[in-house]
């Protein structure tokens, strides 16, 4: 069993050279002023430019600990924390909360994802059934989902900070750093509609402002942990803490299937000429498909 | 009602011994909990199984569930006779050793459901057994967890 090899320092956040010399700086920020345009605007153009790996940012790659393979959610962890662990929901929100889970209860449970948009974030880490799997590349790390097509996590490692006004996303803008063996993700830029869930059918719209700070490590050979700090000012009274524990597989049947959500509000048949095709499913509002 | 030919028989690409361990399994799984993702499956009541018994008419192998359509046999009189089933989704099927022809159209069953509580020819999958074979499938996730490396 491999264990995780020693990183030595943080390779995507080595700071590259100023394309500025540092004495010019004083006469480039008068220039700035007097011109109202920066003096060294090529060079702010050059910094937004994603510098091409070299083989040494390849090479580096192998210092990081080893994520390989498919990780898979712990559900009845996930099953247990949301017992266990809830969030410190507002007064206003923990009403609405009450009343979901009598809902659940009740055998009518909400449907929070049945309109097949993305879980988002955190709610992914936090509910998903399904598998991911995680990719390194030279100032990314990259996570893909299942279930979705569009699941998909960017998390870039190459030093730069947040956007200052981020176009709201399912998954928000993220950024993450290495201390050690742990990746450090910061996550702002979620739209205000995306949940935090705590199952399928109990969860709120964040509602803005939310800020989701991760730390990735391994737990054990093939256990990874991610835990999560989530702070959401307008459905949470203070940040919460929880953690979502993933299990590596490794056989091939764990292998990472395509999932489109949208799929199940179809059926495949055969047309009149023989086609296969596509028609609408018998689909209730709750997302139960029906005989035709 | 047809009579079932309890065999032995290999189980898709796994070996006949670990057929009897996932038979075996799914007795012994057979009152714990599904877990499912993409909505909720509490609009099933966990507390009835009804037991469907027909042939399969349609197997929809797609995400986010797979979709079995069952036509019972006999047909029941003044009821639906075509059921729709509700499984999880294609890879995690996988994961506990399914197939997309583990289960196919034409095969005669006994699928065992938790029935929607609304009354309508639905259910979630809990259990099925190929009439003709013997073979149980069940599809309880916490399955694929403990297959894990990581336990």
């Amino acid at each position: 069993m491999t264990l995780p090899r020693p990183v030595t320092g943080a390779p995507w956040r080595r700071a590259r050279a100023p394309a500025v010399p540092l004495l010019a700086l004083p006469f480039a920020a008068l220039l700035a002023l007097l011109t109202g345009a920066p003096a060294w605007g090529a060079d702010a153009v050059e910094a937004e430019r994603n510098a091409a790996p070299l083989a040494r940012d390849w090479a580096d790659l192998g210092l990081l600990p080893d994520w390989s393979g498919v990780w898979y959610p712990r559900i009845s962890d996930q099953f247990a924390q949301e017992r266990a662990n809830r969030p410190p929901w507002k007064p206003a929100a923990a009403a609405q909360i009450a009343a979901l889970e009598k809902a659940e209860e009740a055998g009518k449970p909400k449907g929070l994802f049945v309109n097949c948009l993305p879980e988002g974030m955190p709610s992914w880490m936090l509910i998903s059934h399904n598998a991911l799997e995680i990719l390194f590349t030279p100032g990314r790390v990259t996570m893909l989902g299942e279930s979705d097509g569009n699941r998909l996590r960017r998390i870039y490692t190459d030093g730069r900070g947040h956007p200052d006004d981020p176009d709201p996303s399912f998954h928000g803008h993220s950024i993450g750093h290495w201390e050690g063996q742990t990746l450090v993700v910061d996550t702002v830029g979620v739209a205000p509609e995306v949940y935090l869930a705590v199952s399928e059918a109990v969860g709120l719209p964040n509602n803005g402002d939310l800020h989701v700070v991760e730390r990735l490590h391994l737990a054990g050979p093939d256990t990874l942990d991610d835990e999560l700090e989530i702070t959401a000012p307008q459905i949470l009274s203070r940040p919460w803490k929880t953690t979502r524990i993933y299990q590596r597989q490794r056989a091939r049947r764990f292998d990472i299937v395509e999932g489109v959500c949208r799929q199940g509000d179809f059926r495949s048949v055969r047309d009149a000429q023989g086609n296969a095709i596509y028609v609408p499913a018998h689909l209730t509002s709750d997302g139960n498909v029906l005989p035709p | 009602m047809p009579s079932a030919t309890r065999k032995d028989p290999p189980m898709h690409a796994s070996s006949p011994t670990a057929a009897r361990r996932l038979a075996a399994a799914a007795i012994l799984l057979a009152a714990a909990a599904s877990a499912y993702g993409h909505h909720s499956f509490n609009m099933f009541d966990s507390d009835k199984v009804v037991s469907l018994h027909g042939t399969v008419q349609e197997v929809q192998w797609s995400n986010p569930h797979v979709i079995l359509l069952v036509n019972l046999d006999p047909k029941p009189e003044g009821k639906p006779a075509l059921w729709s089933v509700e499984c999880t989704s294609p890879g995690n099927l996988k994961r506990i050793g399914w197939t997309r022809k583990s289960i196919k159209a034409g095969d005669r069953v006994d699928v065992e459901i938790n029935p929607l509580r609304d009354g309508s020819a639905g259910g979630a999958f809990h259990k099925a057994t190929l009439l003709d074979t013997g073979q149980v499938f069940t599809a309880e996730l916490r399955d694929a967890e403990k297959a894990g490396d990581g336990y």
